[in-house]
C-alpha cells in the first residue's frame, strides 16, 4: 500500500489519480482544448451494470434480507431521515433540520419539503412515524431494532414535523435513524415491491440473476448522473471478475481476495480503489470460561500472533492492522496496535505468571469459508510456538450462529464482525463472547447519553482504551474494502461502510 | 474356476499379461512409499512457514508455497497419506459391513432379501457424497475417522449389492445342493464355495471402490467436511488455492496431479485385477 490510503480511499495501481481528479481534470481540458470536445464527459442516460456477490432474500430491511438489500436501497431507492456518508458521517437527508431539548430526550425533526414517493404520494410526518415504528414493532427483524429503544412515542403535530421522545438520552439517534428507511404509510408487499423517496425506484428484480433501478424523475435532490442501474447477482467470485473482464459489468462491489486482482492491475482497462472497510478479523473467546477469564492469558496470545503475517497470507499487500474493535473511519478510534503487539518472549513470560507455564490447550471454532480456516492454522502455529496447543474445529455458519452466538458453547471462534459503530457490543456482557467489565459497560452507556458528541467520542475512546488493555478479544485485522471498475465509469463510493452503495453519483464515458 | 486361475497367475510367478495392472501398482506403491514415508520424514515441517506468501515452484520448493509460505510439496505428500488412509479404511468398513449384509441377504427369505434390497437400492439411490455429508454433519465435528466411516458406510451399499448377486448366483449352482446334502453347514458352503468364487469380481469392484473414496475424501474435505486442518488432505489444498488460482496456478494443478494419478493408477490396477482375474478376457489375450 506504501502510504497510499489517506482520507476516503485513493484510487491504487491501475489508475494513479483519483476519479475525481480525473474528472475535474477532463472537464478543464474540455473546456480549454480545441476540437470538437463535450462540456460532458459522461452519458447522462447510461446504464451502470453492477456486479455483486450478494443479492438480497426480499427487499424488506426488517424482514432478513441480509447486507445485498442495504447496497441496493440505501439512498438510491430509500432514504432515511440522514444517511451515513461514504465518509462516515452522518448527514441529513429527509431531515431538513432537528432540534434538541436541553434535557436531551426529545427531538423535533422538520422534513424536506417537495419530497414525493415514487407512487405520486407526498411525503409526511405520518409516513416518517410509520417507517420508525415498522423497524421497531415486535416482527421487525431489524438489527438495529435494539438501538432505538430508547424511543418512548413519535408525535406528528403537522405534516412537515415529527417529534421524537426518548425514555433516556441517545446520542446516536440521527445515526441510528440512518438505518430506518422513510416508506409510504400507504405502501404493502414490500418484501417484493418498494415505495421510497430515493433518486431510482425498482424496475424489475430477477429473482437469483439482477435488480434493475431506473431514474425517478420526481426526485427531489440533485439528479442522478445516470440512467438506470442494474445490480448483477453472482454466486462465485470467478465468475463475477470474467463479467467485468468481458464488459458484462462496469463495477464490482467488494473484491473478498487480493489474488483476483492482478489480472485487473495491470490492465490499462480497468481502475482499482481501496477503500475503508468496517469488517474485522478476530479470535473472539469466550470471556467467561477459564483459561480465557484469566486477561494475562489473553494478552500472552495476543503478543504471540503476529498479525501482519496472517494479514500478508491472506490479503498480499492490503488490508489495515487494528489493536482493537474501532477501525480508523470511526470517530474514536484510537491507534492501538502498540499494545499487546507481537512478542512472543514476553507471551511465554506471561503465561508463566497467569500458571500456564508448559501452555494448554483449547479448540477454535472455526466457519468453513475463507479466509478463516487458512487463519486459523495460522493461529495454530503461531501459539505452538508458546506452548499452546489448538485444535480446530470447522463448522458451517448455521452452526456457528447456534453453538456460539446463541448457546455460548465454545471456547474460542475466529469470526469476521462486519458491523459498524460495534465496539458497543463489548458493552453487553450477554454478547456471545461474554465480555464483563463493568467499567466498559458503564462508559458506553455514559457514551450513549452523553449530551454532546465529543463526550461520547472521549468515553468511547476511553472504553476502546480499556477493551485492548483487557485484550478482550484477539483483532487480527481491518479487512480492505476493494473496488474495481471499468476505466470509463467513475464516481462510485469506495468505503464499504454498512454494504452500502450510492449509485446516484456514477458516471459512465461516452 | 476363476479364483484358482488368479491364484495361480500371482502364485506361481506366470508373467503377467497385465500392463495395466503393472503401471497402477507402481503409481500406488509409489503414493503408498511417500505416504508412509511422511511417518518418518518431510522436506519440510508441514506447519512451518519456511518460504514467502505463494513461491512459484523451485529447487527449495518443489511445488511451491501457499498462502502462509508452507511448502506445498510436504503438504502433498501428506496428503498421500490421507488419502491411502481413508481409501483403506473405507474399503475395509465397506467391505467387511458389505459382504456381511449381501451374504444375509442371498441366503434371507424372500421377504427378508426383497427388504434388504430395496434398502440397498434406495441407499445407492443416494449419491455417495450426500450420504457421506450427511453422516458427517450428524456426528460431533468431521474429522478424519467420521470421513472414514461415512464414506466406507455409502461404499458397502454398492459392495452388499454386488455380494447379494454374485452369492445367489453360486447359490443354485447343483454342487450346492450336493454339498448340502453330504452334511456341510451353511458357513461352511460360504467359506468353501462362495467367498472362493466370487471373490475375484468382489476384488475388483473393492479396488474401484478404493478409487471412490480417494475422490470422496478430497471432495468431504473441499466442502470442509472432511479431516479438519491441519490434516493436508488434497481436497483441502484444492480448497485453499481456490481463491490464488489466477496468481498461483500451481497451488491447485500440484493436489490436483496428486489426486488424479492416485485415481488413476488405483483404476488402472483395478482394471489389470480384473484382466487376470476374468478368464475371457484372458483367452483373447
Amino acid at each position: 500500500m506504501s502510504g497510499l490510503t489517506t482520507g476516503a480511499g485513493v484510487i491504487l495501481k491501475g489508475n494513479r489519480l483519483n476519479a475525481r481528479t480525473i474528472t475535474a481534470a477532463a472537464l478543464l481540458f474540455g473546456a480549454l482544448a480545441a476540437g470538437p470536445v463535450r462540456a460532458q464527459d459522461f452519458d447522462a442516460d447510461a446504464t451502470i451494470n453492477i456486479g455483486s456477490l450478494y443479492e438480497p432474500q426480499n427487499l424488506d430491511n426488517t424482514a432478513g434480507a441480509g447486507q445485498g438489500i442495504n447496497e441496493a436501497f440505501n439512498n438510491n431507492v430509500y432514504e432515511a431521515l440522514f444517511r451515513l456518508a461514504d465518509s462516515g458521517a452522518v448527514e441529513p437527508v429527509l431531515a431538513k433540520s432537528y432540534k434538541v431539548s436541553d434535557d436531551g430526550l426529545t427531538y423535533t425533526f422538520t422534513l424536506q419539503s417537495g419530497v414525493k414517493f415514487h407512487s405520486g404520494d407526498p411525503l409526511t410526518s405520518k409516513d416518517v412515524k410509520f417507517s420508525i415504528e415498522r423497524v421497531t414493532s415486535a416482527e421487525s427483524k431489524s438489527s438495529r431494532k435494539n438501538s432505538l429503544k430508547p424511543i418512548a412515542s413519535i408525535e406528528t403535530p403537522d405534516d412537515a414535523t415529527v417529534v421524537v421522545k426518548l425514555s433516556s438520552r441517545s446520542i446516536s439517534l440521527p445515526y441510528n435513524l440512518s438505518y430506518v428507511w422513510i416508506i409510504n404509510d400507504t405502501a404493502t408487499n414490500l418484501t417484493a415491491t418498494e415505495d421510497g423517496t430515493g433518486p431510482y425506484e425498482l424496475e424489475d428484480w430477477r429473482r437469483g440473476s439482477s435488480l434493475a433501478l431506473t431514474r425517478f424523475d420526481g426526485y427531489w435532490g440533485t439528479k442522478p448522473s445516470n440512467g438506470d442501474v442494474v445490480f448483477q447477482y453472482f454466486t462465485e467470485a470467478t465468475a463475477l471478475n470474467n463479467a467485468l473482464l468481458t464488459g458484462s459489468v462496469d463495477i464490482i462491489t467488494s473484491v473478498q481476495s487480493p489474488d483476483s486482482l492482478k489480472q485487473f492491475q495491470t490492465n490499462k482497462d480497468f481502475t482499482v480503489a481501496e477503500g475503508k472497510s468496517t469488517t474485522k478479523l478476530l479470535l473472539a473467546y469466550n470471556d467467561r470460561v477459564a483459561p480465557f477469564d484469566n486477561v494475562k492469558v489473553r494478552k500472552a496470545l495476543a503478543r504471540a500472533v503476529d498479525d501482519s503475517k496472517v494479514l500478508k497470507a491472506v490479503w498480499g499487500d492490503y488490508g489495515t492492522l487494528i489493536g482493537s474493535m474501532v477501525p480508523p473511519t470511526d470517530p474514536w478510534y484510537v491507534d492501538l496496535t502498540k499494545t499487546d503487539a507481537y512478542d512472543p518472549a514476553s507471551a511465554k513470560a506471561l503465561l508463566s505468571e497467569a500458571g500456564y507455564p508448559n501452555g494448554f490447550s483449547f479448540t477454535i471454532d472455526t466457519p468453513n469459508y475463507d479466509p478463516h480456516p487458512i487463519a486459523a492454522q495460522f493461529l495454530q502455529t503461531e501459539l505452538a510456538k508458546v506452548g499452546v496447543k489448538v485444535s480446530i474445529n470447522v463448522i458451517t455458519a448455521n452452526e456457528w450462529y447456534s453453538k456460539i452466538y446463541k448457546a455460548h458453547d465454545f471456547q474460542a471462534t475466529l469470526q469476521e464482525h462486519v458491523n459498524h459503530r460495534d465496539i458497543v457490543f463489548y458493552g453487553n456482557p450477554d454478547f456471545y463472547w461474554g465480555y464483563n467489565n463493568p467499567k466498559v459497560v458503564d462508559l458506553i452507556k455514559q457514551a450513549e447519553a452523553g449530551t454532546t458528541t465529543d463526550e461520547q467520542t472521549t468515553k468511547l475512546k476511553e472504553a476502546n482504551q480499556i477493551i485492548a488493555d483487557d485484550a478482550a478479544s484477539n483483532w487480527i485485522y481491518l479487512y480492505p474494502q476493494i473496488v474495481v471498475s471499468a476505466k470509463s465509469v467513475s464516481g462510485y463510493p469506495v468505503n464499504g461502510l454498512n454494504s452500502q452503495f450510492f449509485a446516484g453519483g456514477i458516471k459512465k464515458a461516452d | 474356476m476363476t479364483d484358482m486361475d488368479l491364484v495361480n497367475a500371482v502364485s506361481e510367478g506366470r508373467p503377467r499379461r497385465s500392463w495395466t495392472f503393472t503401471i497402477g501398482a507402481v503409481i500406488v506403491g509409489l503414493h503408498l512409499l511417500v505416504g508412509l514415508s511422511t511417518l518418518f520424514w518431510t522436506p519440510y515441517d508441514p506447519s512451518a512457514m519456511s518460504g514467502g506468501r505463494l513461491e512459484v515452484p523451485s529447487f527449495e520448493h518443489l511445488a511451491g508455497t501457499d498462502r502462509l509460505g508452507r511448502d506445498l510439496f510436504t503438504l502433498i505428500m501428506i496428503g498421500s497419506r490421507i488419502a491411502l488412509t481413508v481409501g483403506i479404511g473405507a474399503v475395509i468398513i465397506g467391505g467387511l459391513i458389505g459382504i456381511t449384509i449381501g451374504l444375509i441377504a442371498a441366503f434371507a427369505s424372500k421377504t427378508l432379501d426383497d427388504m434388504l434390497a430395496a434398502g440397498l437400492d434406495i441407499l445407492i439411490a443416494f449419491p455417495t457424497l450426500l450420504l457421506a455429508m450427511l453422516i458427517v454433519a450428524s456426528s460431533e465435528g468431521a474429522s478424519l475417522g467420521t470421513a472414514i466411516i461415512a464414506i466406507g458406510i455409502a461404499n458397502s451399499a454398492i459392495v452388499a449389492r454386488l455380494t447379494r448377486i454374485l452369492a445367489k448366483r453360486v447359490l443354485a449352482m447343483d454342487y450346492i445342493t450336493a454339498s448340502r446334502i453330504s452334511g456341510t453347514t451353511w458357513l461352511g458352503v460360504v467359506i468353501i464355495h462362495i467367498l472362493p468364487n466370487i471373490w475375484p469380481t468382489l476384488l475388483v469392484n473393492l479396488a474401484l471402490q478404493f478409487g471412490l473414496a480417494v475422490i470422496a475424501e478430497a471432495s468431504l474435505s473441499y466442502l470442509g467436511l472432511g479431516a479438519p486442518p491441519p490434516n493436508a488432505s488434497w481436497g483441502r489444498l484444492l480448497q485453499e488455492a481456490q481463491g490464488t488460482v489466477y496468481s498461483a496456478p500451481f497451488g491447485a494443478i500440484a493436489p490436483g496431479i496428486a489426486l488424479v494419478s492416485l485415481v488413476i493408477g488405483i483404476n488402472l490396477l483395478a482394471d489389470g485385477l480384473r484382466d487376470i482375474a476374468d478368464p475371457t478376457r484372458r483367452r483373447r489375450s
